[in-house]
């Protein structure tokens, strides 16, 4: 037991000092979250959207400024001339634009705002569609009503990537972990004084996990932190499931990485693999992209990656998503069970000299 | 010159041969491409998008005097049909079997939705055709709204927003027609509605003409920002770099043959993406323009610096590729090459001003005529040529082209 506290207070040593491994563990899920926070935030909101409107003289505008009303909490900015609206739509001072000249209603588009100009043209459907029967007085005879059925007020997608990014952390530093941290030991000889030593090769990977459980579990709760208090988010979240998941994907994620610590020997060639594996898995998981939009062949693909349903267990345990009871505590005990499958069968191929 | 022509050979030759390289280099722009090109550019396209929505009819069996409710129904009947052979239908319609509880099957229908397994739940209340009909007649009673139909959606899914919003539209277009044909709207005066597109281009630009230079300047990027330092420094670190100095080549012709192989490489790269871009998702744009060449050219000679800037900070390969992986992300995406960046606060702004990809990646895309400038033309290459010019002289001081003895 004292060998065993004496390999978690070295590998706590080496974590603190090592300012890369702390920075990635650490600052880059922050990173990542101010980035797409505030780059992702309002994308596809047309709530944010701001219009230009011109209309020309002797044109009917009330019955437009009666339309537009109905606009919701979208901003309305008036132009003096169809060019200066023109300028400003190219400018991007407005999202998009409108024109009435009491005959036709031109809408005015920024040719490459590719992403966001469908979204646009939703609500100028909308628009025009309304604006129609109301210059024949006619009232619609069928109301659409919609309801979100979620269980707390929703910020957008945004409110979804931030689990998934939480999921990707503890991922990337399982992955890291064991084949970058182990495979570095081997190369600087580290390892081959320790197993001269009567330490059990499973004492070191029970040691790795032990840290590594720490800093990751502080790493995302300083990462939600953020979150919560830099963009306003809410989350409900259950620090049961939260503790129990973070602690059972973060040993499964290292028991992956010991596959690829056995596989690959070099660190640089580990480090490389788990980084072009959590990259991969990054951008087909749906962490920053729908999986809804994706072709049915790769969401076929998402739904074998584990990132995938880590994203998922994350956002049920944060009380943004739904998800069946057993469906989460399946997935938890799955990464559990690859960690009590795979260390004890590994550790003895892992912890081992490099072969020369 | 041979020895620098056998250098540059050398250095392309070992890219490909390193499976890592390559992967950065080739698979995973084209991976970028392709995922990107898949989920954006069908958004919105019909026949491509397809999505999951139940359908609870309450008012079926009821009394339907116009045969309103019918009428909606055989709508959405219609939309989870496939317009075209080898099409998806827009709805994948779930509806209840055939004297099923509507209350169980709803609330079932409500959690498959909460679980993101499905994007809405249409629900056309009781009473919803007599309702209708009163309406159109006349003779409902005063003060009694319009029918409602309700629509379930998760607003924290965009596929489930995109649902709702298109149901939305399809039940206003049904309004319209039921007002057309009860003689309330006369379709021959309805206001025209046209779309005009204003900047760089008087059409929409498609989306994998809008992606393609990004790509192509990521590639780019990632070669310049991962190969050049992990080149130099693992040469260096692993003493292969000394074994030249033991011969009569000298530091700038070694330096010559690097930057002539990189630069071949970013061509390779180019010819690959473009390739798949314009005959695997029909990309229509011609880089076969000055501005554009230009561009390209100045973007792999300033992201090769940038790579030598890293290179000459960084004490070991190791460190070097983690500050690579660290300044990545944050350049790639703060520079507008997937998502816009005009909404982000000024802390991030600066960060994008002071980004030479933005520069670069506005300049292309603004010669490709697909994007309107958001910098004047004399940042739009000054700032490259600044960085170009900070990194040589950081290099020439900084970059040790020996291990330490």
């Amino acid at each position: 037991m004292s060998a065993l506290r004496a390999l978690i207070v070295s590998e706590a040593r080496i974590l603190l000092r090592d300012r890369m491994a702390l920075f990635f563990t650490l600052a880059f899920p922050l990173i990542f979250i101010l980035i797409f926070g505030f780059l992702m935030g309002d994308i596809g909101d047309v709530s944010q959207a701001s219009m230009g409107v011109f209309v020309a003289s002797g044109a009917d505008e009330d019955l437009l400024a009666e339309t537009l009303s109905t606009a919701g909490s979208m901003s309305i900015e008036r132009f003096e001339s169809l060019a200066a609206m023109q300028e400003a739509v190219v400018d991007r001072e407005v999202d998009f634009a409108l024109s009435w000249d009491g005959t036709e209603l031109r809408f005015f588009y920024d040719a490459s705002r590719v992403q966001e100009n469908f979204a646009f043209q939703q609500v100028a459907a909308g628009l025009s569609s309304d604006f129609d029967l109301r210059r024949q007085g006619a009232e619609p005879v069928i109301s659409v009503e919609p309801i979100d059925v979620g269980e707390i007020e929703s910020t957008g997608w945004f409110h979804l990537v931030l689990p998934g990014i939480l999921a990707f952390s503890v991922l990337s530093s399982g992955l890291f972990a064991v084949s970058g941290h182990l495979t570095a030991m081997k190369e600087r000889k580290v390892l081959d004084r320790l197993i001269v030593t009567p330490m059990p090769p499973v004492a070191l990977l029970a040691a790795i996990v032990v840290v590594r459980l720490v800093i990751v579990y502080a790493s995302t709760l300083i990462t939600l932190l953020v979150g919560v208090l830099a963009f306003g988010l809410r989350y409900d979240v259950s620090w049961l499931r939260f503790t129990v998941f973070v602690a059972c994907a973060t040993v499964g994620t290292m028991g992956l990485g010991t596959i690829i610590a056995l596989v690959v020997r070099r660190p640089s060639s580990a480090s490389n693999v788990a980084n072009v594996l959590a990259m991969v898995m990054l951008f087909l998981a749906g962490i920053y992209f729908p999986v809804e939009f994706m072709p049915a062949f790769l969401r076929a693909i998402s739904e074998g990656l584990p990132l995938t349903h880590m994203a998922n267990a994350m956002r049920y345990a944060t009380g943004v998503m739904d998800m069946a009871e057993t469906e989460f505590w399946a997935i938890t005990f799955s990464f559990l069970g690859i960690a009590v499958v795979l260390f004890p069968i590994l550790g003895r191929y892992v912890v081992r000299p490099l072969r020369r | 010159m041979k020895d620098v022509l056998f250098l540059a050979r050398t250095h392309v030759i070992t890219a490909i041969r390193e499976r890592i390289t390559l992967f950065w280099f080739l698979v995973f722009p084209v991976f970028m491409l392709v995922l990107l090109a898949l989920i954006f550019g069908q958004i919105g396209q019909e026949g491509e998008i397809n999505l999951d929505v139940a359908w609870v009819n309450r008012d079926a069996g009821g009394s339907d005097p116009g045969g309103f409710t019918a009428a909606v129904e055989t709508v959405f009947e219609q939309l989870g049909t496939p317009q075209a052979s080898g099409q998806l239908p827009l709805f994948t319609l779930h509806r209840p079997d055939p004297g099923e509880d509507l209350d169980a099957f709803l609330e079932e229908q409500l959690t498959a939705l909460r679980r993101g397994r499905w994007d809405a739940v249409v629900v056309l209340p009781s009473g919803f055709g007599e309702a209708t009909y009163a309406r159109i007649t006349g003779t409902a009673e005063p003060g009694e709204g319009a029918p409602g139909v309700s629509v379930y959606m998760s607003e924290t899914s965009v596929a489930s927003e995109m649902a709702a919003e298109i149901i939305e539209q399809v039940l206003g277009e049904v309004d319209r027609e039921i007002l057309t044909r009860a003689g309330r709207f006369d379709p021959s005066l309805a206001v025209e509605s046209e779309t005009v597109w204003v900047g760089a281009s008087d059409e929409e630009t498609r989306y994998v003409d809008f992606l393609l230079p990004g790509i192509v300047l990521m590639g780019f990027f990632v070669n310049g920002l991962f190969g050049v330092p992990g080149a130099i420094l693992f040469n260096r670190d692993r003493k292969v770099l000394r074994r030249y100095w033991v011969t009569p080549l000298s530091v700038p012709r070694y330096f010559a043959g690097f930057a002539l192989g990189h630069l071949a490489l970013c061509g390779l790269q180019f010819v690959l993406l473009y390739l798949l871009g314009r005959y695997g998702f029909g990309a229509t744009i011609s880089f076969a323009r000055p501005g554009a060449a230009l561009t390209l050219l100045l973007a792999a000679v300033t992201f090769m610096a940038f790579g030598f800037l890293i290179a000459s900070l960084a004490r070991t390969a190791n460190a070097g590729m983690a500050t690579a992986n660290i300044l990545n992300m944050p350049m790639m995406f703060l520079s507008g090459m997937f998502f816009p960046v005009g909404g982000l606060p000024a802390f991030l702004k600066a960060v994008v001003y002071a980004n030479p990809v933005s520069y670069l990646v506005n300049g292309l895309r603004l010669s490709l005529g697909v994007e309107s400038a958001s910098f004047s033309p004399g940042l739009l290459i000054g700032v490259p040529l600044g960085w170009i010019a900070l990194s040589v002289v950081v290099a020439s001081r900084k970059l040790k082209w020996d291990v330490e003895r």
